[in-house]
């Protein structure tokens, strides 16, 4: 027989179960790391290029302003996006949420907060409502939110014609100037002033660590994320899925409407065409910040980065005076460039953490 | 007999892993070789490597060339092996669902007549392959249609189809009733009478006894046996080559069930939506009842019709004596505490893209919630406890649960279940899959459990497990249960009883 005989006393023990090694990623990979500093290298180029770029009142506050509004929009996003589900309808959400807002001002003269929490009821209500739809047919939510918004479209034109006859209210609910224009430089308490960040900004700051939270420590966020790890394993581990479908969608219309409402507040206006512009800055923000399509994991800080990042690319090329083509164009072509570079960085961090070195 | 295959000294490093440390393997033309070893022994490597998945960090590969002469290869992909006559049959089904038999088995050399699929063509070919099975089955059948079984042999049809003179079969009857083992090794033989060799990989050390000639063992990424004839070892010492110690037969400690005790688990003339029929079933605190019956009786189906996944419709389901309405695993969990620990742990069991420490905790965070905040400390010392408590070997509770090994897998997939403090937990297949020291391990835990009063349904349909460790082995058929037996856990008493319960009535011997 050509048997081996077992060591008497083997040194180590025998491997049948070898401990699969913890995968040690290097600390450039972090997708986090590498967007701060893009983002840093941005700023610099762009300062040298026009000292305009760093001007605090004309470029600096009204840039905070736009990030804010689009981190929330990112936020919006991720809150579905931790299901493996798209919400198309995330711009027309808002666009109704800021018509009920607007509505609510105009005619029965509501303070500016029971205005602001009704129109966030209204964003969670219809995002239940989809996320409904969702878990009862079991219809792809591209599919249902790309309807949803595509009624929506309609639905908010006609309501605009009906309450205001235009496509925007003339109303300006107090407290919404100072939103609009305000920085904390203008509070003074005697000779200390604020310093100079607009009004809106803590805004979207709380909205990212509420989310934050939620997903990182709370029950109901993680029973999301695992009902988008693998939904069969959910329901059989006793997660309610269905309803943590709802709840991701609604609070996805949440925060759809808060951007509307922070839009309506820097644009001055509650108008028709608030949330045209959300649906592809909703995905890129959280897909530049590492949070995977396919659900199971977000990252609230990279979403924050990655509406920083396209908010820095917009506002540089525009005091560029690059025109409105051309910015559209050199955005999609700096946007292509950064995901691809996100992606060589992921690969190559792969590549450095499998290979024995 | 010549060599068709042979693989020398093949070395295969992960990092922080040598996952195979010169293995050898030489397989002869018509022979049935098993390539036996524990999870983790390196045998999945070497297929791979094979089959061009891997390429290895040392060794060398030779097949026969035109004359007959054996030479070296190297094969950069599984199309290089394919057209070198190495076919495979992976564990997972490889199939695409919306296609047909046909299509799938020549997928990898679709016919072409002017750029277009040549569907007559296609069919012949098709044919050619399912007839060396004798298989019949409509080639134009979409592969979704099929059963479990048919999936496999299609799979096989579709190695063949590549003019194989070597297959490779991993684990090929894990989902299969032991009737449809009985047919695939049949195949097998008729294909080795046709010169084809076999490399069968396989858990069940009897069907290897059963239809292989030759065996090499792997331990640690080593060869400690090198294709020997089969008959030359016994059983035991197959498992010493593979386990490396004298392997002892688990001894459970006897335990007793009161019999007056309320069971904690009741079923009453229950029917489902499913298709069950008038089941009864008692459940007492301290027992194990086996549910044993062939793939597709119904078994599965009933714990989740149990669960709420499913309507009752008829009869009473009584929890410690209480009628109970379980509406879904929630419920059963919140309201009943019974647990159910699934068969199909990658799919349904396990979440392989989180934490261990989620994995394990899912169930419990309602308790280690305050105002709804999970408290990470209390959910790491939860899982280091059920890590020591079950022997899982972990870097860290951070790590995926999908880079764990296979028995690793099922003990998390167990973890979560026993950190839910569950009276009644429902055990599905607890051992597909694992090695025999694993093996050993579960059953002993199992057995724990029970002698601590947990109430216990066990499915299975590994009859040696069942008899091992059931205290009644009920017999479900169709939906139905056709039998119940008192386990006295003498091994072929009790599986001859079984079995007739089985096939009584349809006409079948055993």
């Amino acid at each position: 027989m050509k048997t081996e005989t077992a060591p008497e006393a083997p040194a180590v023990p025998p491997a049948a179960d070898p401990r699969p090694p913890a995968r040690v990623l290097p600390v450039w990979a972090n997708p986090r790391l590498g967007l701060l500093i893009v983002i840093a290298a941005l700023v610099v180029l762009f300062s040298s290029l026009t000292p305009a770029f760093l001007d605090p009142r004309l470029t600096l506050a009204p840039l905070q302003a736009d990030i804010s509004v689009y981190v929330v929009v990112g936020l919006a996003q991720l809150a579905v996006l931790s299901l493996g589900h798209m919400n198309m309808a995330v711009g027309r959400m808002a666009a109704l949420s800021t018509f009920a807002m607007g509505l609510a001002y105009d005619r029965l003269g509501v303070p500016l907060l029971v205005g602001l929490l009704l129109g966030l009821a209204v964003g969670a209500g219809i995002g239940a409502l989809a996320g409904l739809l969702i878990a009862k047919t079991g219809v792809n939510s591209f599919v249902v939110t790309l309807a949803l918004d595509f009624g929506l479209l309609g639905l908010v034109t006609i309501l605009y014609t009906w309450a205001t006859g235009g496509v925007s209210f003339a109303v300006q609910p107090s407290g919404l100037a100072a939103l609009r224009f305000d920085t904390f430089a203008d509070y003074c308490m005697g000779e200390v002033c604020g310093p100079r960040i607009p009004l809106v900004v803590p805004i979207a700051v709380a909205a990212a660590l509420g989310v934050g939270l939620l997903f990182r420590h709370a029950r109901l966020g993680r029973e999301i994320l695992m009902t988008g790890s693998n939904t069969v394993a959910a329901e059989l581990s006793g997660i309610p899925t269905h309803r943590r479908v709802v709840t991701a969608h609604a609070l996805s219309g949440l925060l759809a409407a808060l951007a509307g409402f922070l839009l309506a507040a820097n644009n001055g206006a509650f108008s028709a065409n608030i949330g045209e512009s959300f649906l592809l800055p909703s995905f890129l923000a959280p897909v530049l910040g590492g949070t995977l399509l396919a659900g199971g994991a977000v990252s609230v800080l990279g979403t924050a980065l990655g509406a920083t990042l396209t908010q820095v690319i917009y506002k540089g090329l525009n005091l560029l005076q690059f025109s409105l083509e051309e910015l559209k164009l050199y955005i999609g072509l700096v946007l292509l460039a950064a995901l691809s570079l996100d992606r060589l960085r992921a690969v190559l961090a792969e590549r450095r953490a499998v290979s024995p070195s | 007999m010549s060599v068709v295959l042979s693989a020398e000294k093949l070395v295969k490093t992960f990092p922080g892993v040598r996952a195979l440390d010169e293995a050898t393997l030489t397989v002869t033309s018509g022979s049935v070789h098993a390539l036996l070893g524990e999870n983790g022994a390196g045998k999945s490597t070497l297929i791979k490597i094979l089959t061009g998945v891997y390429r290895p960090d040392g060794g060398l590969l030779r097949l026969p060339g035109p004359d007959g002469e054996l030479r070296t290869v190297q094969l950069g992909n599984p199309q290089d092996a394919q057209r070198a006559g190495i076919g495979v049959v992976h564990q997972e089904r490889n199939l695409i669902p919306a296609f047909s038999v046909a299509e799938n088995i020549c997928l990898q050399h679709l016919p072409r007549r002017a750029g277009l699929l040549d569907r007559a063509a296609l069919r012949t070919e098709a044919r050619r392959c399912l007839d060396l099975l004798d298989l019949d089955l409509d080639p134009d059948l979409p592969v979704s249609r099929l059963s479990v079984a048919q999936l496999q042999l299609v799979e096989i049809a579709k190695a063949l189809s590549a003019d194989s003179t070597v297959l490779l079969l991993d684990e090929p009857t894990a989902s299969l009733t032991n009737d449809e083992a009985d047919r695939l090794y049949g195949i097998v033989r008729r294909l080795s009478e046709r010169g084809h060799a076999t490399v069968l990989v396989s858990h069940k050390l009897e069907e290897v006894f059963a239809v292989a000639d030759t065996v090499t063992v792997l331990r640690d990424g080593r060869s400690v046996a090198e294709a020997e004839p089969l008959a030359d070892h016994s059983r035991e010492e197959i498992v010493d080559l593979m386990v490396g110690r004298a392997y002892q037969q688990v001894h459970l400690a006897a335990r007793t069930v009161a019999a007056d005790v309320e069971p904690a688990l009741a079923l009453d003339h229950v029917a489902t939506t499913a298709g069950h029929h008038d089941v009864n079933l008692a459940v007492r605190p301290g027992e194990i009842v086996g549910l044993y019956g062939l793939v597709g009786a119904g078994r599965s189906e009933l714990a989740k019709a149990l669960l709420g996944l499913d309507r009752i419709t008829a009869g009473e389901v009584l929890v410690h004596g209480r009628p109970a309405r379980i509406r879904d695993v929630g419920d059963a969990l919140h309201r009943y505490r019974i647990g159910y620990v699934t068969e199909n742990r990658k799919e349904e069991g396990l979440f392989l893209d989180q934490t261990v420490a989620r994995n394990t905790a899912v169930t419990v965070w309602r308790k280690l919630a305050r105002l709804g905040l999970v408290r990470d400390r209390a959910e790491r010392s939860l899982v280091d406890e059920y890590a020591e408590r079950l022997g899982i070997r972990l870097a860290s509770p951070d790590q995926h649960a999908g880079q764990l090994s296979g028995g690793n897998q099922q003990k998390v997939s167990l973890a979560k279940w026993l950190a839910a403090d569950c009276d009644v937990l429902i055990i599905d297949e607890p051992t597909v899959g694992i090695d025999v020291r694993t093996k050993a391990a579960f059953h002993e835990l199992i057995a724990g459990l029970a002698a601590r009063g947990m109430a216990i349904l066990l499915i299975s349909s590994d009859l040696p497990e069942m008899v091992t460790l059931a205290d009644r082995i009920a017999v479900m058929r169709e939906f139905a249960i056709v039998g119940e037996l008192d386990n006295d856990h003498d091994y072929d008493r009790m599986s001859q009883s079984v079995i007739r319960f089985i096939h009584d009535g349809q006409g079948v011997v055993a």
